[in-house]
């Protein structure tokens, strides 16, 4: 009876009581907020704002049965939805990351190009949705969307990070042999890496909104967002809250990944 | 690695919108195979200039570097360098950053393991091959500074203040250390410091610079026996002459002093 009385007491030094603490505070924030949510919902009486249980409840049904619009389950639409982000994200790593390794390397193209990119960066992505759905498609729009979202952050980061490496590891590479070539690959490369985590981490969060965004100038195609936009058309409310509960997961979800990869890749990589 | 270091008329000039800035003038030099050879100047006199001339990490305005008769340009692993701040890759463990330049020289995986492990032996780091560099003591980084030098085999190890950073009592210890690795490896230096009282301690021969523009003020043999007395009158003797010959070269000795033995 005693030893349990002992483990009811708060101790800041132990990293399971804070982690409980922790967890104990976000759980009483998310009930709180679902509280708030719940009674305005009641007060206001208002079709387009339902209870949290009829969300829930719809949320339910849509994960067993789908809808009958898009004839998908949820599941099915956020498939569609990460497939695409994803493909942004590659795609954008796989062009952000060596352009601004260069950018950083090599002030003939920095000039050459930063007119350009000034003028292009400061476009919101979802901007550039209405094109990229009519020229390219209702898959590889909402793509493009997410890759320009992801891009800027990765490039400015990858050539911050270019900028920022100590001299003496080029030049301790140099007196080892290393020709331009394998400086870059192997101090350049690696010495940037926690900056190119940065920038992903970042281009995520914007990566997310981008994909939701376009998927909802989108009339065909599926995805989170899509399934949004059509159930607010008929009106079907508690249909347009479980999709934006999911999106609100999903984010999370990817944010967290953002973070923890962060962790783990800067570690590794013994640069904090 | 039997080669002459032949330094020749070195001359470097920094160049501004405004103005031409001497570094360095006329440093003439030859290096003996095997030798130890500190250079000690005015504080910002142009040592570390001189030191990345021959590394071919600088152009020179003029005169030339050459080993075994043949001209260097550009860096190369003949001239291995050594920092004061390390310059370790911290992506890499103990044994990737003595790797490195023989993955450079793509030297197969076995052998480089290999190689490596021997020059991690000798540098007294047995043990931390798997260890990252962040885990490692200052002292201990800069042994795995100077395996990964010596790997390529270097004609000459450039060392640029490589225990400026260190405190005395490692620092003492890095000395007693590097002249038993030199031993073992019969390689030649060239090496850069602010202490006299290390260089006193280390070389077979002291270069004597002027301040800025940098030149030879004076060569000073050290014959005395190895492991070195610092407490013998001979060594004192030797300190106090090259100590007394740098503040000849300083307009303000009253602050350059100073910094001449910071590092002691």
């Amino acid at each position: 009876m005693d030893l349990s009385l002992k483990y009811l007491v708060y101790d800041k030094d132990n990293r399971h009581h804070r982690m409980l603490r922790r967890g104990i505070i976000a759980a009483v924030s998310l009930v709180v907020f679902v509280l708030i949510w719940w009674n305005l919902s009641l007060l206001l009486d208002n079709p387009a704002i339902p209870t949290p249980q009829t969300t829930w409840e719809a949320l339910v049904f849509l994960f067993q049965n789908g809808d009958s619009i898009s004839g998908m389950t949820m599941w099915g639409h956020m498939g569609i939805s990460l497939e695409r982000f994803f493909s942004g994200l590659l795609l954008a790593l796989a062009v952000a990351v060596p352009f601004g390794l260069l950018l950083g390397y090599s002030d003939t193209l920095k000039e050459f190009s930063s007119a350009t990119l000034e003028a292009l960066r400061p476009i919101a992505p979802i901007a550039w949705a209405p094109i990229f759905l009519f020229t390219v498609g209702y898959t590889w729009g909402p793509i493009l969307v997410v890759f320009v979202g992801i891009f800027f952050p990765v490039l400015t980061n990858t050539t911050f990070g270019v900028k920022k490496i100590d001299p003496n590891w080029v030049d301790a590479a140099k007196t080892l042999g290393a020709t331009k070539v394998q400086t870059f690959v192997k101090v350049m490369l690696p010495a940037a890496v926690p900056y190119i985590m940065n920038g992903l981490r970042i281009g995520m969060g914007v990566g997310w909104m981008c994909i939701v965004a376009s998927e909802l100038y989108a009339s065909f195609g599926g995805g989170v967002g899509y399934f949004i936009s059509i159930q607010a058309q008929m009106g079907y409310w508690p249909n347009v809250y479980a999709g934006i509960v999911i999106i609100a997961i999903l984010g999370i979800l990817t944010t967290s990944l953002a973070d923890y990869l962060h962790k783990v890749i800067t570690r590794r990589m013994g640069i904090e | 690695m039997s080669e002459k270091i032949v330094i020749n008329h070195l001359r470097k000039v920094y160049k501004t919108d405004e103005q031409e800035t001497v570094a360095l003038e006329d440093f003439s030099l030859e290096i003996q195979k095997g030798e130890l050879i500190s250079i000690v100047g005015p504080s910002g006199c142009g040592k570390t200039t001189l030191l990345r001339l021959i590394a071919g990490l600088m152009e020179p305005s003029s005169g030339e570097v050459s080993i075994g008769g043949k001209k260097c340009t550009g860096p190369g692993p003949d001239r291995g360098m050594v920092f004061q701040e390390f310059a370790l890759f911290p992506w890499r463990s103990v044994r990737k950053n003595v790797e490195f330049g023989l993955e450079i020289a793509g030297v197969p995986a076995e052998q480089r393991r290999k190689t490596a492990e021997r020059y991690i032996r000798a540098v007294g780091l047995e043990g931390f091959e798997d260890h990252r560099v962040h885990e490692l003591s200052g002292g201990m980084k800069q042994r795995v500074g100077i395996a990964r030098a010596l790997v390529t085999k270097p004609d000459v190890l450039l060392m640029d203040e490589p225990f400026g950073a260190l405190d005395a009592q490692t620092r003492n210890i890095m000395q007693g250390e590097l002249l038993r690795i030199v031993e073992k490896t019969d390689t030649t230096i060239l090496f850069v410091t602010h202490s006299v009282d290390e260089a006193v301690y280390l070389s077979d021969r002291i270069v004597v610079l002027t301040k800025r523009p940098a030149s030879i003020k004076d060569i000073v043999n050290i014959d005395l026996p190895r492991p070195r007395d610092r407490a013998s009158p001979e060594f004192i003797r030797l300190r106090k002459q090259i100590l007394t010959e740098l503040e000849d070269e300083n307009v303000r000795p009253a602050v350059n002093v100073e910094a001449l033995n910071g590092g002691k």
